[in-house]
């Protein structure tokens, strides 16, 4: 969204609305507020949910704890941090996790699998696509809570301290779980060495 | 052969080439059903929480009733026996003079 849609978006007169149980304001609100959940719901999107069913649960809970925001920081901030919990509920109760495997990849996949493997080349941009699927198939053999902590610092690029407030987890905490997926991750790409090799 | 943390730094690399997906718009009346859904979620009022934690206090006072008369109904019987047969000590009187 762009600045000048920000600026012309009157967010503290559209929540007074809102209190006052005003559906076009809370409408408005919506569409103000989309981009910023539908972006963490698509980037966290737990496997057979709709990002659509998501992000209207999201939605939900910003009206109904909105008489809990104090601005004791941004709205946007609140909102991301209840996009993220939301988020990885969903992430946690998806009971069990998919085996990967290298047969399971798409021909694009395999071929980038096995570009970073064994090739010294980067990755090509049009593979980038094909890059972003790899990862996310990595990313689902992950816990949910470590999975999030390394989409955020390694794809998203965000900071500790990002993460520390759209989480609520303490930095420490973050670098424990990001030691632990990148540990896991690690031992997947040895196997799936092996498994080249062989 | 590249290390296996090297090969994660790659892969994530191309990744965020990766162009991000779709319009970031809402999609046609979602914001408005969003509304309509939030709005019809009755708010809970200061009268309400009163009134339904009023219940509750009422339910719980009935089970600790139910509990204590249970937990001291022999105690109850006995006394309530012994009761029935008092030393009637007007009787005494009367029938000696």
């Amino acid at each position: 969204m762009s600045d000048d849609v920000d600026a012309a978006f009157d967010l503290v007169a559209c929540l007074e609305r809102v209190r006052a149980s005003d559906q076009v304001a809370a409408r408005e609100l919506v569409e103000h507020l989309h981009p910023l959940v539908i972006r963490i719901v698509r980037a966290h999107l737990p496997r057979r949910v709709a990002e659509e069913d998501l992000a209207q649960e999201v939605f939900m809970k910003v009206f109904t704890r909105l008489g809990q925001f104090q601005g004791a920081v941004p709205f946007p901030h609140w909102v991301s941090r209840i996009a993220v919990t939301t988020c990885i509920d969903h992430l946690r109760a998806q009971k069990r996790r998919p085996e990967f495997r290298w047969a399971d990849l798409s021909e694009n996949e395999a071929d980038v699998l096995d570009a970073v493997l064994t090739s010294e080349n980067d990755v090509s941009a049009n593979d980038a696509l094909a890059a972003r699927e790899l990862v996310a198939k990595l990313l689902e053999q992950l816990k949910p809570d470590d999975r999030l902590v390394i989409q955020m610092l390694d794809l998203e690029q965000k900071t500790l301290i990002e993460i520390s407030q759209l989480t609520g987890w303490s930095t420490t905490l973050i670098k424990v779980r990001a030691f632990r997926a990148r540990r896991k991750l690690q031992k997947l790409f040895e196997q799936l060495q092996r498994k080249e090799r062989s | 052969m590249k290390t296996p943390n090297s090969a994660w730094l790659r892969l994530v690399a191309a990744a965020r080439q990766a162009p991000t997906s779709g319009d970031d718009s809402a999609p046609f009346g979602f914001s408005t059903r969003v509304a309509a859904l939030a709005m019809a979620v009755e708010r809970p009022s200061m009268h309400a929480m009163v009134n339904r934690l009023s219940w509750r206090a009422l339910g719980v006072a009935l089970m600790l009733m139910v509990f204590s008369i249970a937990a001291n109904y022999s105690a109850v019987t006995v006394v309530s026996e012994s009761d029935q047969d008092p030393l009637d000590l007007v009787a005494d009187v009367l029938t000696s003079s």
